[in-house]
């Protein structure tokens, strides 16, 4: 069995409000291998997002730790952790966020720029994963000039161009029609298994659980490895038959 | 609960609040205190008019300013005028205080009736025996004690250069603030006492009368009075007298008000700014009330509520802050009006309520008028729940090239306007302020067009993120539009008025290279600068003429007479050899010119004289002289600068021949060859020691007190300028905050793709130096435009001289770095803001 590639110690993370304090994770522990397609679901607000914000070292824990590929993401810098994003992490948010003053394949180039590693290779790169989301033609457009769904493929090439290590994902089909989530779902899950990238999904969308090798549920602050309570059969039914086959 | 969700949302947003608020108190305190500063020297020099008119209702005066004491005599025993009494007054300074003091020589058996306060009537509490045989003088009691004086103490008095001795004669307890005031800077003599130190043995400066108010019989007494009158004497109603005075400076401050409202419109660039962007951020909240019912009316009642709070708060600070502002700029104004038109002592702001309305009328009503655009627009938000920012900014873009149009067309319609028009300053300033928001409209399609073009340059040199600052520059029109606007026209008065002062200053350089050719001039010193009738002692005239090593010597007199078109500043010259070459006509045949001058048939009137009353060559002017009313043939007009006013110029033959004056004011020599004349200086200051303190300058000493006294007479202009940019600075600095706020996700998400805090704070300063270098290359052609109407239109129209319009590059380059500085300086919070912004918390939404 390969090192994992994301660990997690002990994770809890707490907010202040005026005199209270209020624990949005507890003690979360975990470990997720490479490649793997992990699923993370609970209801809002359960701390989801403050979760993937720890994962790519955006925010830091309250205690505990969290290795990254064998780099310990709380001992580093806001600099070196910013730096380590850039290499090793992509992002898909789910409200796009494209740069609206960067045109598409600008928007797609954008970590390589950022590190000053924008070869032709690597724009080559770019270049065929714009491609591979079905956009090699709107290369100049502005965002503005794009639909949903292809902002959004944007926002997946965007995530995959600098061959990171991890991808995190969040909601990344809550702005989407069903059809136009299921092509992105559809789109992301080929990339990353075509690339051996792990994905990590946080999501409400039930239609993504039958993608996933893992589903984690985050209720009450604690991680639990399961599929969470409020599935109807048949989701549950899928999603097990998913995590079976992987 | 509308307006409660209004002040929620003011509040949640100090900064914006904050700035704006500053920008409007700033307009409204540059208005405020200029409109103060003017009023107040204005009231001084009223009640220092007032104080010395007291009741009289009529005045008699000479031709030159002075009139024989006999016509007194003659109006008293003749006509049986009474009351009557004679005047002497002038200027003098005290030893051990920096004021000016107006000296009044009186008679104090017959002045009571004018001047009660002074004490000198029956039952008073001046000692007459002492105030009429000694040299006495009376001061108001504060006055005394400032000084450091008691009844009985010598004071050291300074005339025109000539110390004499008085003494305190007793002091004057003024009744209540407003005589306090009045009496401030007044020494009171004997008229025998101010002939003295005038030097003026047998003559008065004027008869003051009281006439019956009846009309019957004020005419009787007028027409009993003119039969007696000698020549050359003229008969007036008091207060034309200062009427005719207060004219003088009216130009002056209509320009002055006018560069004060420059800050305000500055000002209202930076309130429409924070409307439409407090409208554009709540575009989705607005929206989901209309949704829920609230009308168009209510919405548009709401965001010019909060204008109108935003206007009441920045009014009210800036009403005060305009007081504390004037209480400075009072005094470089009071020194500006000393220097070029007549004295004024201004010991006290003069605060009227009215001042103080019309200041909170203008900011509250250019704050209101400045929100209605936004207002508007707040009322056309669709009713819906979601709004893309990126549709608003794409209309704003669409609107660009219809607002560029706009303003082409009122560019137009202003020059047409400039060029078409021949009089009438205010007018010039309405079409000079609609060239400013014609070049306003073309900014946001010129800014697009720039960013555009510097995108590839700003990608070369500096990457993505160069793209995206110059991209950003676009994207975010409806916010940078604005604020490049506000730079770009505070940076263009900049320029504007730099280069009007420069090309003035190279003006009159070049004027005053040519006009001093002797070698040494020499003057009393004068109260009022540029109006120099200080008259020289005789015998040191004399003394200096008859030093070794002048060559020739040729004097020149200036007298303020009265003419048909009201109060003259006359010169009288002695023409020499190399006089021709001193003047410089603009109009009229040297050849015949010169020659009618010199036989005194025909008189030269300065440029600004012939252009104040509408004079020409062939014209005449009607000079009152001591034989009577003389017209005189206009036999040229001549560049000068020394004077706003205007003189009349005459040959010294003709002015004797018209005025019993014999006086001279300045003497200018040539030095024979080979004299050295820093020697020459030195042998004439020891052969007058011990006399009159007269000054004694060699041209280039002469040359650079003139320009120093023009440079004095423009820090008030400078101030204005300066504060005008101030507001500008905020704007951009308000503008960028507001982009801060609105792109705090935008940073999140570029945070989040691994651009490091350093690269954020890069990235922000590079789109603020990239909007400063746009305002800066905008303001270039409009400062330059500015200029051009300044100099050539309203200078003219305001004072009419023909100035050459001067462009050193170096200005141009001090505005693109101001431009760039300016926005980079504002740019350092906002760019520091960002980088310390956490990721976490930018997208803690999604």
């Amino acid at each position: 069995m390969s090192a994992p590639l994301l660990r997690l110690d002990d994770v809890t993370k707490t907010y202040r409000e005026g005199d209270a304090e209020r624990a949005v994770l507890r003690g979360l522990s975990l470990t997720i291998e490479p490649g793997a397609f992990v699923v993370l679901m609970g209801r809002s607000g359960a701390g989801k997002s403050t979760l993937l914000n720890l994962v790519s070292g955006i925010d830091l824990p309250t205690s505990g730790r969290i290795t990254v590929d064998g780099t310990e993401l709380t001992e580093l810098s806001e600099t070196e952790r910013t730096l380590f994003r850039r290499e090793n992490i992509g992002f898909v948010f789910q409200s796009f966020n494209l740069i609206s003053t960067l045109t598409v394949a600008e928007n797609v180039l954008l970590p390589l720029e950022l590190s000053g590693t924008a070869t032709g290779q690597a724009r080559e790169r770019a270049q065929a994963v714009l491609a591979h989301v079905g956009l090699g033609d709107r290369g100049d457009s502005f965002p503005d000039r794009l639909s949903g769904g292809e902002q959004q493929r944007v926002a997946v090439a965007r995530a995959l161009a600098h061959d990171p290590l991890f991808v995190l994902a969040d909601e990344p089909t809550g702005n989407l029609d069903y059809e136009t989530g299921q092509q992105v779902l559809t789109l992301l899950g080929d990339l990353v298994r075509d690339t051996d990238t792990t994905l990590l999904v946080a999501t409400h969308d039930r239609s993504v659980l039958d993608r996933a090798d893992r589903t984690l549920t985050l209720h009450d602050g604690t991680l639990h490895d399961r599929l969470p309570d409020f599935l109807s059969p048949d989701d549950r039914r899928a999603a097990e038959g998913a995590a079976a086959d992987a | 609960m509308l307006y409660r969700s209004s002040l929620r949302y003011l509040t949640r947003h100090p900064w914006l609040m904050g700035l704006s608020v500053l920008g409007v108190a700033l307009g409204v305190a540059v208005v405020v205190s200029i409109d103060l500063a003017n009023s107040s020297a204005g009231r001084a020099f009223e009640l220092s008019a007032e104080t010395v008119t007291g009741t009289a209702t009529h005045q008699v005066t000479g031709a030159a300013g002075a009139l024989p004491d006999s016509v007194y005599r003659t109006l008293r025993m003749e006509a049986g005028v009474r009351p009557s009494a004679p005047v002497v007054e002038g200027y003098a300074s005290v030893e051990g205080d920096e004021r000016t003091f107006q000296v009044v020589g009186i008679d104090p058996f017959a002045d009571a009736p004018f001047r009660p306060y002074l004490g000198t009537g029956p039952g008073g509490d001046v000692d007459l025996g002492t105030f009429m045989t000694q040299d006495a003088a009376l001061l108001s009691a504060p006055t005394a004690d400032e000084v450091g004086v008691t009844a009985g103490d010598t004071l050291r008095v300074d005339v025109e250069g000539t110390q004499h001795s008085v003494v305190v004669g007793g002091r004057i307890e003024p009744q209540d603030e407003r005589t306090r005031r009045a009496l401030a800077n007044l020494l009171v003599v004997d008229v025998s006492t101010a002939q003295a130190l005038f030097d003026r043995q047998g003559q008065l400066s004027r008869v003051d009368l009281i006439l019956p108010s009846d009309d019957a019989e004020q005419t009787t007494a007028l027409e009993r009075i003119r039969a007696v009158l000698p020549e050359g004497t003229r008969l007036q109603r008091a207060e034309a007298r200062t009427q005719a005075v207060e004219q003088m400076t009216r130009a002056f401050d209509l320009n002055l008000t006018a560069l004060s409202l420059l800050a305000l419109v500055v000002g209202a660039f930076l309130i429409y700014n924070t409307m439409t962007f407090s409208i554009v951020q709540r575009r989705g909240l607005i929206g989901r009330l209309r949704a829920l019912g609230v009308t168009r009316r209510q919405i548009f009642g709401l965001v010019l509520g909060e204008a109108a709070l935003l206007g009441a708060v920045g009014t009210g600070l800036g009403v005060l802050l305009g007081i504390v502002l004037a209480s400075g700029l009072v005094h470089l104004l009071a020194q500006t009006i000393n220097d070029l038109y007549f004295v004024v002592e201004v010991s006290a702001l003069t605060i009227t309520p009215w001042i103080v309305v019309k200041g909170g009328l203008l900011g509250l009503g250019t704050t209101i008028a400045a929100a209605i655009p936004p207002a508007r627009e707040a009322t056309n938000a669709p009713v819906s729940t979601v709004l893309r920012r990126s549709t608003q900014e794409a209309s704003v873009q669409a609107m660009a090239p219809r607002l560029a149009l706009a303003g082409a067309l009122l560019g137009a319609l202003s020059g047409t306007v400039l060029a078409l028009t021949s009089q009438g300053i205010i007018v010039s300033y309405v079409a000079l302020l609609g060239l400013l928001v014609a070049a306003a409209l073309l900014t946001p399609w010129a800014v697009m067009g720039l960013a555009r073009a510097a995108r590839p340059l700003l990608g070369r040199l500096f990457g993505v993120i160069g793209r995206m600052a110059a991209r950003g520059v676009v994207t975010s029109l409806s916010r940078t539009g604005v604020a490049i606007a506000a730079l770009m026209v505070a940076v263009a008065a900049t320029i504007g008025v730099g280069l009007m002062i420069d090309s003035f200053r190279g003006t009159v350089e070049d004027w005053l290279t040519q006009s001093l050719q002797a070698d040494v001039y020499v003057q009393p010193p004068s109260e009022v600068f540029r109006r120099s009738t200080a008259t020289l002692d005789s015998t040191v005239a004399a003394r200096l003429r008859a030093v070794d090593g002048v060559a020739s010597a040729y004097s020149v007199r200036r007298a303020a007479v009265e003419a048909d078109v009201g109060p003259t500043d006359l010169v009288a010259i002695e023409p020499g050899p190399e006089t021709e070459d001193v003047y410089r006509l603009k109009s009229g045949p040297p050849e015949t010119a010169w020659p009618q001058l010199q036989n005194g048939s025909a008189v030269f009137v300065s440029e600004p004289y012939a252009y104040r009353h509408d004079l020409a060559v062939g014209d005449t002017v009607r000079l009152q002289t001591d034989r009577g009313a003389q017209a005189l043939p206009i036999a040229a007009v001549y560049y000068d600068y020394g004077s706003d006013l205007g003189v009349v110029m005459m040959s010294r033959t003709a002015y004797t021949q018209f005025y019993d004056d014999r006086g001279v004011s300045g003497l200018a020599f040539y030095a024979e060859e080979e004299r050295d004349v820093d020697a020459l200086i030195a042998d004439m200051r020891a052969a007058v020691g011990g006399l009159q303190d007269v000054l004694i300058r060699s041209n280039r000493a002469l040359r650079e007190t003139s320009l120093k006294v023009f440079d004095r007479t423009f820090t008030i202009t400078t101030v204005l300028r300066l504060l005008a940019l101030v507001v500008a600075f905020i704007g951009v600095l308000s503008a960028l905050m507001a982009l801060v706020l609105e792109r705090e996700r935008e940073m999140g998400v570029l945070r989040a793709t691994g651009m490091t805090p350093p690269q954020v704070g890069g990235y922000v300063t590079l789109q603020t130096g990239l909007m400063g270098a746009i305002a800066g290359v905008l303001s270039l052609p409009l400062g330059y435009v500015l200029a051009y109407v300044l100099v050539f239109v309203i200078n003219k129209r305001s004072f009419g001289w023909t100035l050459q319009l001067n462009v050193p590059p170096d200005v141009l380059l001090q505005a693109l770095g101001l431009a760039v500085g300016a926005a980079l300086l504002a740019g350092l919070y906002p760019a520091w803001k960002m980088a310390q912004s956490s990721p976490a918390t930018a997208l803690r939404d999604e």
